[in-house]
């Protein structure tokens, strides 16, 4: 009798143990989806194993790369001791004059030497600010940058000094946890969404807030974009809105009848009068931009032939539009009638265009389009031939 | 459909969904909408919490016949185990029943884990994740993003002493109440043993999962001990102290 009840205690004993080793899959690990930016023939990216490397767009041959400082994060629960992780990258870097600056999500602010990939300075010098996931963004020789402790940053780009840091508090007065949106300039004023509904506009030059800010009951999920003095931006509860700077009532908001299949978690973008919006149900919408009326749609899939979420935002070049949805198909379509074509996988095409998930920015230049794919590639596309140039490992060996 | 995907769609999304949605009815409020979620599936439950209430309560009543059964087959251990079994078997009941409830609660514990660490999307793969596996329901939409903070605690870490007491503690009193004490000396010991490693282990886990599924563990067990004095009329084997303790 005695051995049935020692296993019956044993199983007793570690059912909840089964419990958590079972299920602990659900969380999700930061590996960030930097976006690409090219710069005098050069690309520069944040990688998913921390670094930030330097391609050359012509030769495809690596010019440098930087690797970021791993995170030491502290003993939690039971844990001892402290153990060391990656740093990931979501920010895409942005290059002013001969520096490449990019944000990371262990909370720094980076100025790398386009030339070498040497860092010029770090910001803040010792520890850290709150997680960065919105992209940087350089205006009048400052960069302006959010992040998760609830402040948006403005830093002297040449030597990293802080010129102002503003707080963006909720409606209780709580700071915001997930500053994670990216900040727009636009005539004198530094726009910010926020998770609770908010747009604040803060003075380019000192940071305090302005008169005017816009409350929404959804919370805004994409960054703002700004054109003709109207932001645009998508919502939590699946919708574009477009709001006049100074207003306080939308002035449109996208679909206009019943909501999106899910969120607009892609920024817009707006030529000529005309908003393109990706959208997670998988859907691109174009819509007029004046007064919110859909012009076309158009469906990107996965390999079932099921849509396929839409989660970086499009692309411009010449007269095609380029978007690529979470499956890895890249499309090519005519921005006049959302007509598309999807990029064909080079060597099966059975598959999505590239292999991989695709989440970060996209980035045209020159007639071809940078994407980073989930595989930590660079893949370059020749939009004319329709067609991947070249692709280039992200990961690089020691 | 794969089983994680059948998973998802019949408990894991609902779970989510609904516990989004409660958090918008109650004022935002996450802690407030696991301690809802737990009253509800505290609701669905008592056909088989009752049944275990029947139980404890009717092993109060056998004491008297299990304390005839200890006198005339003391000596005779094998022949006391079976006249004991025998007795519970008339009698319709389960010594350990109160296991039951705990394991029929298994899958909305793991649905819980997934919804807290989903719905409050630490990391943007999170959030991003969680947009795939919502409702279309305004109410849930509305919700998001979610405030982790609910009295003391931050509902999406782990590591929290104070609610590893508390969740240990009330497992222990809960137990304590319904776990009948056993006749057999061989089976005091495993009673008496699996009454403390059960709220020392889940104590041990409160440590290592998020505080909100803490909560949940936490709430439930007041619920159950609340419960079980008002349906049993007191503090059931709590007080109580079998007579063959005292002769060891």
């Amino acid at each position: 009798m005695k051995q049935p009840k020692i296993l019956f205690l044993v199983v007793i004993a570690l059912l909840p143990l089964t419990l958590v080793s079972c299920i602990s899959g659900s969380a999700q690990l930061a590996r960030g989806w930097s976006g690409t930016v090219v710069h005098d023939g050069i690309a520069y990216v944040g990688t998913v194993d921390g670094r930030v490397v330097a391609i050359n767009s012509s030769t495809g041959n690596l010019e440098w790369a930087y690797s970021i400082a791993p995170v030491t994060t502290p003993s939690s629960g039971l844990s001892c001791g402290q153990s060391s992780v990656t740093t990931a990258i979501y920010s895409t870097p942005v290059v002013d004059r001969d520096l490449v600056y990019i944000g990371t999500y262990s909370g720094q602010v980076y100025a790398l030497t386009i030339a070498s990939g040497a860092d010029r300075w770090v910001y803040p010098r010792t520890g850290s600010i709150g997680a960065i996931v919105g992209s940087p963004i350089i205006a009048n020789e400052t960069i302006y940058i959010s992040s998760s402790d609830s402040m948006v940053y403005a830093l002297d780009t040449i030597h990293g000094d802080l010129k102002w840091k503003s707080e963006i508090l909720d409606e209780e007065g709580k700071r915001h946890e997930k500053l994670w949106t990216s900040p727009v300039v636009h005539d004198g004023a530094v726009y910010m969404s926020t998770f609770d509904g908010h747009i604040y506009a803060l003075s380019v030059e000192t940071g305090e807030l302005l008169d005017w800010s816009f409350e929404s009951e959804a919370g805004f999920d994409s960054s703002p974009v700004i054109y003709e003095d109207t932001i645009f931006l998508g919502s939590f509860d699946r919708y574009l809105y477009a709001i006049k700077i100074g207003s306080d009532v939308p002035m449109w908001k996208f679909p206009q009848e019943k909501p999106a299949g899910n969120w607009f978690w892609a920024s817009p973008i707006v030529n000529e009068g005309i908003v393109y919006a990706g959208c997670l149900d998988g859907k691109l919408y174009a819509i007029n931009a004046e007064t919110g009326e859909e012009l076309w749609q158009f469906e990107s899939k996965d390999q079932r032939g099921k849509p396929a979420p839409i989660v970086s935002s499009p692309v411009l070049v010449g007269n095609m539009l380029i978007v690529a949805n979470e499956a890895g198909n890249v499309y090519v379509i005519n921005p006049e009638t959302g007509d598309g074509e999807r990029i064909e996988n080079r060597e099966n095409g059975d598959k999505p265009t590239i292999d991989a998930q695709i989440r970060a920015s996209l980035c045209a230049h020159e007639g071809l389009v940078y994407i980073k794919g989930e595989d930590n590639r660079l893949y370059v596309f020749d939009i004319t031939e329709k067609k991947v140039s070249w692709d280039f490992p992200l990961t690089i060996e020691e | 459909m794969s089983f994680i995907e059948v998973w998802h769609f019949i408990i894991g999304n609902p779970v989510l969904n609904v516990l989004i949605a409660l958090s918008h009815l109650l004022s935002g409020s996450f802690g407030l909408a696991i301690v809802a979620l737990t009253i509800i599936v505290r609701l669905i439950s008592w056909p088989l919490t009752k049944r275990q209430l029947n139980s404890t309560k009717a092993l109060q009543d056998m004491q008297p016949k299990l304390q005839e059964l200890q006198k005339k087959y003391g000596k005779n251990k094998q022949k006391l185990q079976q006249e004991t079994m025998k007795l519970y078997k008339e009698a319709g009941v389960n010594p350990l029943g109160c296991l039951w409830p705990m394991l029929v609660q298994l899958p909305i514990w793991i649905a819980l884990y997934q919804a807290i660490i989903r719905a409050l999307a630490t990391t943007p793969e999170n959030l991003l994740d969680l947009a795939h596996r919502l409702y279309s329901w305004d109410i849930v939409n509305q919700a998001i993003p979610l405030n982790s903070h609910f009295l003391w605690l931050d509902l999406g870490s782990s590591g929290d002493f104070i609610l590893a007491i508390i969740v240990g503690g009330t497992m222990w009193v809960q137990q304590k109440m319904t776990q009948a004490p056993a006749v057999d000396p061989g089976q005091q010991s495993t009673s008496r043993m699996i009454t403390l490693m059960m709220p020392l282990m889940f104590g041990f886990i409160t440590l290592m999962v998020p505080s909100g599924l803490a909560l949940y563990w936490a709430v439930s067990n007041i619920i159950g001990i609340i419960t079980q004095y008002f349906f049993t009329g007191g503090w059931g084997y709590l007080k109580f102290r079998s007579p063959f303790q005292s002769k060891q």
